[in-house]
């Protein structure tokens, strides 16, 4: 039993403070919310009602955007049928906004000639290497499909040398010629120069990924009718040569025209697995379904102001810890010291955590997190308030401290149980239900809960166990265990007294 | 031990009080139903003070020291902000808060409270709000509050029983009615702040109301199975001994929550703190009064119509007045935290306690509830 208590509390002084070492060591701190270190966040909600497939791939677009922007933590979610866009410590906020905002639309541009993909590279030395092998084909029925891509022979880059710059999002105009890339997971696989838009993604009705027997996986689609004339212009008109499909600054699939298309339905085949497929339709798709998408709520926050709201949260969370300390020392004296050290275990462990989180998941401290925080320091004080409370009931019934102390911990632990979790619950039920400012602040709320009860039993426990048999810490005359908890004259309490004893 | 001696501080401290919570219970719920009723009232005629979170509109925040109300209005009226509202925070932060229609001169104003403070543009912060943002959190709040209510009534169902839960119940729900009336009487801007305080508000709400039924579930298988005291009497005991624990309590959630308001609030002017600040305060105030004189009087009353109490009731009332058991007397009765239950110590009362007369009739007295498995030690 007394060797359980020592292990259990050795443990939980290592694990907090060990942990808090490490992390001090790895230089990890909380990640501070934009409201706390400034920044731009803004709710984007779409103007119509969109599928989730959709909206997910809407929050790919934006997500590439805010990459290219530079932004250290972006942070882009979705909650129901809005996009919540977060970008801490954003410098420029304004024109950050500007460019989430953007109406992404599907082009069709032709291809005018292969770029090599960066000018420190040396350009390819033939023209061979022709993207991503994919195929229109007229007709709905695709049985008379030709085979395969027809490896295309496509003039060497126009500039020697290859400084060619991928054009930036500004200069991305319809009526211009263009070089954009094509990207696969992350980096970039090819380049292309491309002519002005010839059609958009309103052009299409629909499209679907398809598998076939003897051709795998290829994607139908279906054009509106006036799509399905401008589609058979373009398609007479290039046919034998490639266009892009172009969505948001990015050369997503480069086709090869094998015949013209007028009927208003066709095919695009090539070797693409079943998530290639997928994507690529969905990419049709979603630009026959152009998002626009509205802010709702765009708020920015200066790096001053920022720093204003942590320092004065930081204060006054400083001054209200202090006051309870103050008070609780006052009132339980040594007991009071082991709330002391009892809370700065678990204002550590909660440091590590929020820190852990915020490396790993891009957990962010906001203010109403921190004011979570402040709170739950009411809450956890509350659950030694009723331990030591239970502990006087018991003394003043005549036990002896040394006989309380366990006794009274494992009723004070059912109501503090009790309580905590119903607490807890509510904190939960805050995150799944709400959004915003209300999820950061019930995160924080619940963790705390949990962490209180965790000291609870692995460090409050314990520590006052072992104090209540220590003469020292029952006896002694200021700060004597048995004073603050009222036992009948200071010194008695360390021996059975009372009849209740049994 | 000699209570009279004693000052209030001390028969606190010691568990000596004897506060009768439950014999003016008619009084505090009338005073509670008044409360409510002007609120409600003033709610009907005058309707809450929301922020732009739920309105809707746009708010600019700058540090512009040394620039006046007056010269931001004079910046601002050529834009055709004249029903802005400007204010000074904390010293030097200018803070210029338009409607929904002006959203959508938002950089420009951002550029001339820019140039006013003599910074960059970057300094100002805005906050704009689109007018259906307000309806959405307001929908998923009101959703998260009847989800809340219920698994709360569920949980207290099952871990205790259904009366308590509904005592409980009631309680969240003066809590959230003094709240909102308030709000509405003082004409407290709502911020989404408010909103968050106030659900805190809720959790602290049950928690006092958990500590105090957990002891009121505790006696209910020593004290008032021995018959000597009613219902009542046993709930008021009960709060007699958690009353050091509210205090406590209350005394250490107020303590951060005054740091915020004050401290964070008022001296160092952030916004947000005091928001939060405030509406904790109003709840705190409002779930602290609830736990002990809505939560507590109610399940006495509901309680006491259940045959078995209203049985010992009748028969202690036939026997003279019983007189408010102090927790230390129930304590070194043996009763309360662990003691046996039917012990028979001789009362240590600090006040006229009607002790126990030696004969009880034995025959009338009810059979002591079945005990739970496992639930004391």
């Amino acid at each position: 039993m007394r060797r359980g208590l020592v292990v259990s509390l050795v443990a939980i002084l290592v694990v907090a403070f060990g942990s808090l070492g490490a992390t001090a060591l790895a230089g990890n701190a909380p990640q501070l919310g934009l409201d706390l270190q400034g920044g731009a966040s803004v709710v984007l909600r779409p103007k119509n009602q969109v599928s989730q497939g959709v909206l997910n791939q809407s929050i790919e677009i934006i997500r590439n955007r805010v990459d290219a922007l530079g932004v250290a933590e972006p942070d882009i979610s979705r909650q129901g049928s809005n996009i919540i866009v977060q970008l801490p410590g954003v410098k420029d906020q304004e024109r950050a906004l500007d460019i989430v905002g953007q109406t992404a639309e599907l082009r069709i541009r032709p291809v005018l000639a292969p770029v090599p993909i960066s000018e420190t590279e040396t350009p390819p030395t033939t023209t061979t290497t022709v993207p991503p092998t994919t195929t229109t084909v007229a007709g709905a029925p695709p049985s008379s499909a030709p085979p395969e891509t027809t490896p295309t022979t496509i003039a060497p880059p126009v500039e020697a040398g290859g400084a060619v710059k991928t054009t930036t999002r500004e200069e991305d105009l319809p009526d211009q010629e263009v070089v954009l890339p094509e990207i696969d997971g992350g980096e970039v696989i090819a380049r292309y120069r491309l002519g002005p838009s010839e059609l958009t993604g309103k052009a299409f009705r629909s499209a679907r990924a398809e598998f076939d027997q003897s051709q795998g996986w290829l994607i139908n689609f279906s054009l509106t009718g006036d799509g399905a004339k401008s589609f058979g212009d373009l398609t007479t008109k290039y046919q034998g040569q490639q266009v892009a499909i172009v969505l948001d600054g990015v050369v997503r699939s480069a086709l090869n025209i094998n015949e013209p298309i007028t009927e208003g339905t066709g095919q695009i085949t090539g070797r693409f697995s079943q998530g290639e497929a997928r994507d690529l339709a969905l990419v049709i798709r979603f630009g026959a379904l152009p998002v626009e998408l509205a802010p709702e709520t765009v708020q920015t926050v200066s790096a001053s102001l920022g720093k204003d709201s942590l320092r004065a949260g930081v204060i006054a969370g400083v001054v209200g810890l202090g006051l309870v300390l103050l008070y609780m020392v006052v009132y339980y004296r040594a007991l009071g010291l082991v709330v002391l050290l009892g809370l700065s275990v678990w204002a550590s462990l909660m440091w590590v955590i929020v820190s852990f989180l915020g490396e790993t998941r891009g957990l962010a401290l906001s203010l109403a997190g921190a004011v979570g925080i402040i709170i739950s320091v009411g809450v956890t004080v509350d659950s030694y308030v009723v331990y030591f409370e239970r502990l006087k009931d018991e003394i003043r019934a005549g036990k002896s401290i040394r006989a309380s102390v366990d006794r009274s911990f494992s009723r004070a632990f059912r109501t503090i149980l009790t309580a905590n979790f119903s607490a807890f619950m509510g904190a939960a039920l805050l995150y799944w239900l709400t959004v915003g400012s209300v999820r950061g602040f019930a995160f924080f709320l619940g963790l705390s809960t949990m962490l209180d009860v965790v000291v609870s039993y692995f460090f409050t426990r314990p520590l006052v166990i072992m104090l209540g048999r220590n003469r020292i810490f029952t006896e002694a005359r200021w700060l004597g265990v048995a004073r603050g908890l009222a036992a009948p004259g200071a010194g008695v309490g360390a021996r059975p007294v009372g009849p209740a004893a049994q | 031990m000699s209570a009279e001696k004693r000052s209030i501080w001390q028969r606190l401290y010691n568990g000596e009080t004897s506060f009768d919570f439950l014999s003016r219970r008619r009084l505090w719920l009338c005073l509670s139903a008044g409360v409510i009723l002007v609120g409600m009232a003033s709610l009907g005629l005058r309707g809450l003070n929301f922020g732009i979170d739920f309105r809707g509109g746009a708010a600019w925040e700058v540090e512009a020291p040394g620039v006046s109300v007056g010269d931001a209005r004079d910046a601002l009226t050529p834009l055709g902000l004249d029903d802005a509202k400007i204010q000074i925070l904390g010293g030097d932060t200018l803070r210029v808060q338009a409607d929904p229609e002006d959203r959508s001169r938002r950089d420009e104003v951002s550029a001339t409270l820019a140039e006013l403070a003599g910074a960059p543009v970057g300094q100002v912060s805005v906050n704009d709000v689109g007018p259906s943002w307000g309806d959405e959190i307001t929908e998923k709040a009101r959703n998260a509050l009847v989800v809340f209510l219920v698994a709360i009534t569920l949980y207290i169902t099952l871990r205790f029983e259904w009366k308590m839960a509904l005592a409980t119940l009631a309680a969240l729900v003066h809590d959230i009615l003094v709240t909102v009336g308030v709000y509405s009487l003082s004409g407290f801007e709502v911020t989404p702040a408010t909103v968050i305080a106030g659900l805190t508000i809720l959790g602290y709400s049950i928690y006092d109301g958990i500590v105090v039924f957990d002891k009121i579930d505790e006696n209910t298988k020593g004290l008032a199975a021995s018959g000597r005291l009613t219902y009542g009497g046993m709930v008021n005991l009960s709060l007699n001994q958690v009353l050091m624990r509210t205090l406590n309590t209350s005394v250490t959630a107020l303590l951060p929550i005054l740091s915020l308001l004050i401290v964070g609030g008022q001296i160092l002017g952030a916004v947000t703190l005091q928001d939060f600040a405030l509406a904790l305060l109003v709840g705190l105030a409002a779930s602290a009064y609830s736990s002990i004189f809505i939560a507590s009087p109610l399940l006495a009353l509901l309680k006491e119509r259940e045959p078995r109490y209203a049985t010992i009731k009748q028969r202690i009332q036939a026997k003279g007045t019983s007189g408010p058991l102090t927790p230390a007397a129930a304590a070194a009765g043996g009763f309360g935290a662990t003691g046996p239950a039917g012990g028979g110590e001789p009362n240590r009362g600090t006040t006229a306690t009607k002790t126990t007369p030696p004969a009880r009739p034995t025959a009338n007295r009810p059979p002591p509830r079945p005990r739970k498995k496992g639930k004391r030690r």
